[in-house]
């Protein structure tokens, strides 16, 4: 079967003939085509000819040259803070002034322009988390947390780490399933630094440095995994082998360009693997383990006969080279079988690195890969439920950016953050637009947008995930592979089910977590509780405008919502502000107590949880 | 006396089953119109309770280690194929760790090639339930559409020989054991239990309790399951009060919580806040009045969720309940590495919560009103990977209560193989007995009767066994 999709492909698969890694993958942080990327889907959903207005530029008109920043006129106040809040963690009034003033594209380059001001790895070494002595670190978890709130609550880059949060809930790993690896937490923290990495780079590079992360390897059982022994019977596991494809690739059922699910004669979904291509693809990912050659061993504190290493063995790549590891075995692990999987066969006795470069341009080239993978980041930065055509556009940037480069997700976020149906006036009003704010977003929406710091500099606020004290919800935190829920969940008896909706987010709302929220919320406003030991808020700009209620609401309203509070809620809210007698020259204590009451309310009322 | 409301019920999916019914051929309460909900269902004993309790081991049990060839023949094939975790060359139990868990079938009962099972060792007390006759393991059992043969499995003909979609997959398996669907499903059999027990209840909201978190399992068609964790409901602080020091405050919370702009995400979210507002100091207010004096393990996220289990049911004439269905869950089980490391100590937290529901049942004076049965994404092979076993079908579970006929065996054991053609590959069990066997057997005792049976378990017509006998057939 060939369709337009089909033939795309075939043509990108000529260009990458020989199976060596893509040009760009290794260009990816390369600034050449920063400002082409999106016109480039401008100009390639012209010329596939798709139906709607086709660009990704509808709202705000402009040039689509390709070549020149877009000068998008007429944006509001309210559509540049709505496009900042999907775009990153928080909005500030510089950056909706910006939007305002130089246009959705201006801005968005720069962010993602922007390196983060300090990586996963720098936070440990400037914390002094990588020492080994009785605290034993090396076995700790708690790190990882202190690890990604310091990441998401200080230092710019709102935009590369709002899309790397995107993608860890896309390529899961979770801190709760990585136990077994020594430096668990560094792990972690190599993990979060690829996502950030390659979060404007490209998909192929950005599957294979996952694939090989220890905490991948320990999360999905590659790392030790060996080739099949007939004597004992021992085979490969598959874990990994099968959630590559169901989860970070391709998916259970063959899609058309635009998400929908393809049909056979009897209209019944095609699957895209069987369990043979599972066990054959899973011969692939044997033979791997901890690199250990540069590390360096030390005794242990506890003067147990175990030995640590310094943490470097969790943050690199796994290698399948025996000499390498913390035994040198003198023969490698791989399995030497011939593996076939998708149409794919690689020859007998291909060597680990060579099999996983073709296992991984498999995948990378696959049809199903553009629409599996956009839809689910548009449901995460936009809508839950985009329209076949918002997702063909995006896939089509993924298919081919500007450069006809496969795979440039610096262009496929763009154009999901570009896109008309995201921007567009008509959607916002359409009340089946948008999506759900995950817990731990507005947890951390709230920190950026009140200059949340930590005291001890250690970000000890610890897991949030506790459905009851907490949010129910922490980010790198996962349940499991399958993340916090799912991309076609809807709950039953929902006005969502009965439109034919999904509303992923929801799988993570039910009698307790809805009341747990606002709990939580009203402990940590005021700087209360336990997750807030170590964290206070400066509500500085709210201070200085506390004594005017409406004034206040207003700003909370634009920075925490983008002005999406209904008259309804407004006016629900001014009375219990105003009930509060605070004026130019109340106490700070006085002014707090209407601002944590006007935060609270704000970010309650349905108004606020509901993104559009 | 507090009398919740009916759940709306949704006129799509009341639509939607009445036509999968029909197309089934089966008589229907629904095609008589909502008055004649229940009319169908023998839920008949008019003030007795019954509850059924659904603990599912998430990531896919392995039943290899979990029910043990014990005879020396059996044992030695076992033995072969699993190698021995003790010395390093697989995953298998040394046959010395389990002679006091050996269980020997009241009046004696032959399985296939004589096999003797041994329950695995950290379970001396469902051993001992087993002794008592209050337990059964059901072997083999596994999602199905029709009874399937090895050759028919093998054969590429989906068509006349239909088997589950997306074996082997975890959300997928746990979304097949629960609904009979892939993920995607919209209720589970637990939940078309509680579409037909609800209005049997004053407040039908609490017919399907989920202590666990959100699954399939306890949606219906049109009715919604509620969800409570940990000590009890969660309130929300100042709400309609003093909220952060100021009752004007509490006002406007109150307000804001019950208005949105019609969006439908918003009119969702707002439905579950009043679900949670309306009903979380009923039900706190109902477990204040319970006090048990069975012991539960601390530090045991299963008998953290049991306990209140048992106080529900405690509660039971205070909330307005005379059937229900619960579901609790336990993780840890994707065992494909560290199995001989792990898998035991998760087998004896699942023994010791089991234990004390059952004792706790007994101290409520419901030990025969109440039936606790296991289910789980999948069996795993019966090969080793090394240090763990990969995604399988089949596999054992269960059923504990003191109206379960225990002390014996269900289903029919499988060759100990990776050969025989009741598995397919690495000893990945062909299920011979259905979930909707299963499913249909536990609705039966809770009171769905016959002619409703396919909108619970819809494979079920397909199945020589509607009722297992692991439950007395008569209520």
């Amino acid at each position: 079967m060939v369709d337009s999709a089909g033939s795309q492909r075939a043509l990108l698969c000529e260009d990458f003939a020989g199976d060596d890694l893509p040009p760009e993958a290794s260009e990816t942080r390369g600034s050449t085509m920063r400002t082409a990327g999106v016109s480039a889907a401008a100009l390639a959903t012209a010329a596939c000819g798709s139906e709607g207005s086709g660009g990704v530029f509808g709202i705000g008109g402009g040039s689509t040259d390709g070549t020149s920043p877009l000068l998008e006129t007429d944006i509001s106040k309210a559509q540049a803070a709505r496009f900042v809040l999907r775009a990153s963690l928080s909005a500030t009034e510089n950056d909706i002034s910006t939007v305002e003033n130089h246009g959705y594209e201006f801005w968005l380059d720069r962010q993602m322009d922007a390196e983060n001001a300090q990586s996963a790895k720098e936070f440990y070494e400037a914390k002094n988390f990588n020492r080994i002595d009785n605290d034993e670190l090396y076995f700790r978890s708690w790190p990882a947390d202190a690890m990604i709130w310091s990441q998401l609550f200080s230092g710019g880059s709102g935009v590369r780490k709002r899309i790397a949060l995107a993608l860890s809930e896309f390529f899961v790993v979770s801190t709760n399933g990585v136990e077994n690896l020594i430096w668990r937490s560094q792990g972690m923290g190599a993990y979060w630094d690829a996502l950030n990495l390659h979060a404007f780079g490209n998909y192929r590079e950005l599957l294979e440095a996952i694939t090989l992360m220890p905490v991948m390897g320990t999360f999905l059982n590659t790392l030790g995994n060996r080739k099949a022994d007939a004597e004992t019977g021992r085979v490969p596991d598959e874990n990994f082998g099968r959630e590559v494809m169901q989860l970070f690739s391709i998916g259970l059922y063959e899609l058309n360009l635009d998400g929908t699910v393809k049909r056979d004669g009897e209209g019944n979904p095609i699957e895209t693997y069987t369990n043979e291509d599972v066990t054959g693809i899973s011969n692939v990912f044997t033979g791997y383990d901890l690199d250990f050659s540069q590390t360096r061993i030390h005794p242990n504190p506890n003067s147990s006969p175990w030995e640590i290493p310094e943490c470097d063995v969790a943050m690199l790549p796994m290698t399948a080279d025996s000499n390498k590891w913390r035994y040198s075995r003198g023969k490698d692990y791989h399995a030497p079988e011939e593996k076939r999987f998708l149409g794919t066969v690689i020859p007998p006795n291909t060597d680990a690195k060579a099999s996983m470069r073709l296992a991984m341009n498999t995948l990378w080239r696959h049809p199903n890969v553009a629409p599996f993978f956009c839809n689910q980041m548009i449901q995460r930065l936009v809508t839950s439920n985009p329209s076949p055509a918002y997702v063909r556009r995006v896939a089509q940037v993924f298919e081919a950016d500007t450069n006809g480069k496969r795979g440039n997700l610096r262009a496929v976020f763009k154009a999901i953050l570009l896109d008309e149906e995201a921007l567009s006036q008509t959607s916002h009003t359409d009340p089946r637009f948008g999506k759900l704010r995950e817990p731990m977003l507005r947890y951390v929406q709230w920190g950026r947008t009140f200059d949340l710091r930590s005291q001890s500099g250690m970000w000890e606020i610890g897991g949030t995930d506790h459905p009851v004290w907490s949010l129910g919800q922490s980010p790198l935190r996962s349940p499991s592979v399958f993340n916090f829920f799912r991309p076609g969940y809807s709950a039953t008896n929902s006005q969502a089910a009965a439109n034919d909706m999904v509303a992923p987010e929801f799988q993570l709302v039910n009698e307790t977590t809805v009341a747990a929220y606002v709990n939580f919320m009203s402990q940590v406003i005021r700087g209360r509780g336990w997750h807030s030991r170590d964290v206070q808020p400066r509500y500085r700009d709210e201070l200085a405008i506390a004594h005017d209620s409406a004034k206040l609401l207003d700003r909370l309203d634009l920075l925490l919502t983008g002005y999406q509070l209904t008259g309804a809620t407004r006016e629900a809210i001014l009375p219990a502000l105003d009930s509060l007698s605070v004026t130019r020259d109340s106490s700070e204590e006085e002014k707090l107590e209407r601002i944590h009451i006007a935060v609270l309310l704000v970010m309650a009322s349905y108004d606020y949880l509901i993104q559009r | 006396m507090f009398i919740g409301k009916l759940p709306e019920v949704s006129r799509r999916a009341f639509l939607r089953r009445s036509a999968q019914l029909a197309s089934l051929g089966a008589a229907s309460s629904y095609a008589l119109g909502l008055a004649g909900i229940g009319e169908a269902a023998a839920f008949s004993s008019a003030d007795g309770y019954k509850a059924l309790v659904c603990v599912f081991l998430l990531g896919g049990n392995d039943h290899n280690n979990t029910l043990i060839p014990y005879d020396s023949t059996n044992y030695a094939k076992y033995r072969a194929i699993r190698g021995l975790a003790s010395d390093g060359s697989g995953v298998g139990l040394g046959r010395s760790q389990l002679g006091a868990t050996v269980l020997n079938p009241v009046g004696g009962q032959t399985l296939t090639d004589d096999l003797t099972y041994a329950l695995a060792p950290t379970m001396p007390r469902m051993k001992a339930r087993f002794d008592a006759g209050k337990m059964a393991p059901l072997l083999n059992v596994g999602p199905l559409i029709a009874p399937l043969t090895r050759g028919q499995y093998d054969s590429d003909d989906t068509v006349r020989y239909p088997r589950p979609a997306k074996l082997f997959s975890h959300n997928d398996q746990q979304s097949t054991w629960q609904s009979s669907l892939p993920e995607g499903a919209q209720s589970g059999w637990g939940g078309r239990m509680a579409d037909l027990a609800q209005s049997h209840n004053t407040n039908a909201m609490f017919t399907g309790i989920n202590a666990s978190g959100n699954a399939v399992f306890l949606a219906g068609e049109n009715y919604a399951p509620y969800q409570v964790t940990g000590s009890g409901a969660v309130e929300i602080w100042g709400y309609d009060g003093w909220l952060m020091g100021s009752r004007a405050s509490g006002t406007a919370l109150k307000t804001i919580l019950g208005q949105h702009d019609g969006h439908v995400l918003a009119n969702d979210y707002a439905q579950m806040m009043a679900r949670s507002i309306e009903y979380g100091g009923f039900v706190n207010s109902a477990l204040d009045s319970v006090s048990l004096s069975t012991q539960f393990e601390e530090g045991n996220a299963l008998s953290e969720q049991l306990n209140l289990v048992a106080r529900l049911i405690a509660a039971r004439r205070a909330l307005g309940v005379k059937r229900q269905v619960f579901m609790v869950a336990m993780g840890g089980f994707d065992t494909h590495d560290g199995l001989p490391g792990e898998h035991p100590a998760l087998l004896a937290q699942l023994d010791s919560a089991l234990d004390s529901f059952f004792r706790a049942t007994a101290e409520i004076g419901v030990a025969d009103k109440v039936t606790t049965f296991t289910a789980s994404d999948f069996g795993r092979t019966l090969t080793s990977n090394g240090d763990g076993s990969d995604h399988g079908w089949g596999s054992h579970h269960l059923i504990l209560g003191g109206a379960v006929n225990g002390g014996r065996f269900y289903g029919t054991a499988p060759h100990v193989s990776i050969e025989t053609a009741d598995q397919v590959d690495q000893g990945r069990l062909l299920p011979s007995t259905s979930v909707d066997e299963y499913s249909a057997t536990l609705a039966k005792w809770f009171g769905v009767s016959p002619s409703e049976m396919p909108s619970v378990s819809p494979n079920i017509g397909n199945f020589a066994s509607p009722d297992l006998g692991f439950l007395p057939s008569t209520i």
